[in-house]
């Protein structure tokens, strides 16, 4: 299997594990904000605000699994990924999940 | 399995020095020069707390040590994993996610699973199975075959054999001496008969120092109190 092939399989299986407080964030920020702007008429210029303040929650989730997984990058590791490259994916990943999810709601809603 | 295909045609050799680590006032590695050759077993024994794990850990890589020098035939590799084909490492916790199932955890390490598992064919029903549904021992054993047929230069095992059944460790035991053909092996374990019994080199961790044993090991193994007379 090809390195970039396998690293990318790699990010996938590790944003499985955080994905369910992340994609929560998520869904927060969107039905508890994106949702009512829209139909009250005011979501024009509140994307970057948003996904600013989505981009500012991965600290938090970094942090919660640090401390709760302590050992889960060591698969990883031996598949050459280090822990910086993982959250750089997951961070991207989740990023361009969200920025999706809230274009898909400003073009159907 | 093509990672690994420009590896030179001759023995590689990987060497560590420079490894100086202290846990608050107390120097846990100090003087350490350890040298694996592919084609070689080679056994870092210790007591508990001794630097066993953070020693194998610095020479992974995984954690970041101030002039910890990691070379293979002379060229510079720090942190060592991001080199592909170059090691692995089994730690002493579990390596896999519990989630993942045997199967895709071996496609990911590039590793054939059947081949990989032939001489334990009980673990054959379990190739669907996740990791966390599996035993400890049969966990651990598929995490040491996986890592030990991954086409690697060197593979850096802590504790291999713990939670393993007897007839298992004889079996892997000899899987480990098959392989050396192609890779070189750091072994680190209390069960120190197999140890022993397969490792081309034998180091002690000794009050932080790293001490190559030549001649009686096992004797020499009793004067530095690893061992009961």
């Amino acid at each position: 299997m090809p390195i970039l092939a396998t690293q990318l399989r790699a990010v996938a299986l590790f944003y499985r594990g955080v994905a369910p407080f992340m994609l929560g964030v998520s869904a927060l920020i969107l039905l508890a904000v994106l949702l009512p702007a829209i139909r009250e008429g005011w979501s024009g210029g509140l994307l970057p605000g948003l996904l600013l303040t989505k981009l500012a929650t991965a600290p938090v989730v970094w942090y919660l699994s640090e401390q709760l997984r302590p050992g889960q990058y060591w698969f990883y590791y031996n598949l050459n990924v280090s822990r910086r490259r993982l959250w750089t994916g997951v961070v991207a990943l989740d990023g361009g999940l969200f920025l999706g999810a809230a274009l898909l709601m400003r073009t159907v809603l | 399995m093509s990672r690994n295909s420009d590896k030179p045609a001759g023995p590689q050799v990987l060497e560590a020095d420079g490894i100086r680590i202290v846990f608050g006032e107390r120097q846990v590695l100090g003087s350490v020069y350890l040298r694996v050759q592919t084609g070689q077993i080679v056994g870092l024994l210790g007591r508990n707390g001794s630097g066993k794990s953070v020693l194998l850990q610095t020479i992974f890589g995984a954690r970041a040590v101030a002039d910890a020098s990691v070379r293979v035939n002379g060229r510079h590799v720090v942190p060592a994993f991001r080199h592909p084909g170059l090691l692995n490492y089994l730690p002493q916790e579990p390596l896999f996610p519990p989630s993942l199932t045997l199967a895709r955890a071996a496609r990911l390490l590039g590793v054939d699973i059947e081949s990989a598992t032939a001489r334990f064919p009980e673990l054959r029903s379990q190739f669907g199975s996740r990791v966390g549904e599996l035993s400890g021992g049969s966990a651990r054993l598929v995490q040491a075959l996986l890592l030990l047929h991954a086409d690697t230069a060197f593979s850096l095992f802590d504790e291999p054999f713990s939670g393993v059944m007897p007839v298992h460790v004889e079996t892997l035991a000899e899987e480990m001496q098959r392989l050396k053909q192609h890779k070189g092996l750091l072994i680190t374990d209390h069960r120190y008969t197999e140890v022993l019994s397969i490792c081309d080199v034998v180091y002690l961790l000794h009050q932080g120092r790293l001490l190559r044993l030549d001649g009686d090991v096992r004797e020499q193994l009793r004067d530095y109190g690893y061992l009961v007379s």
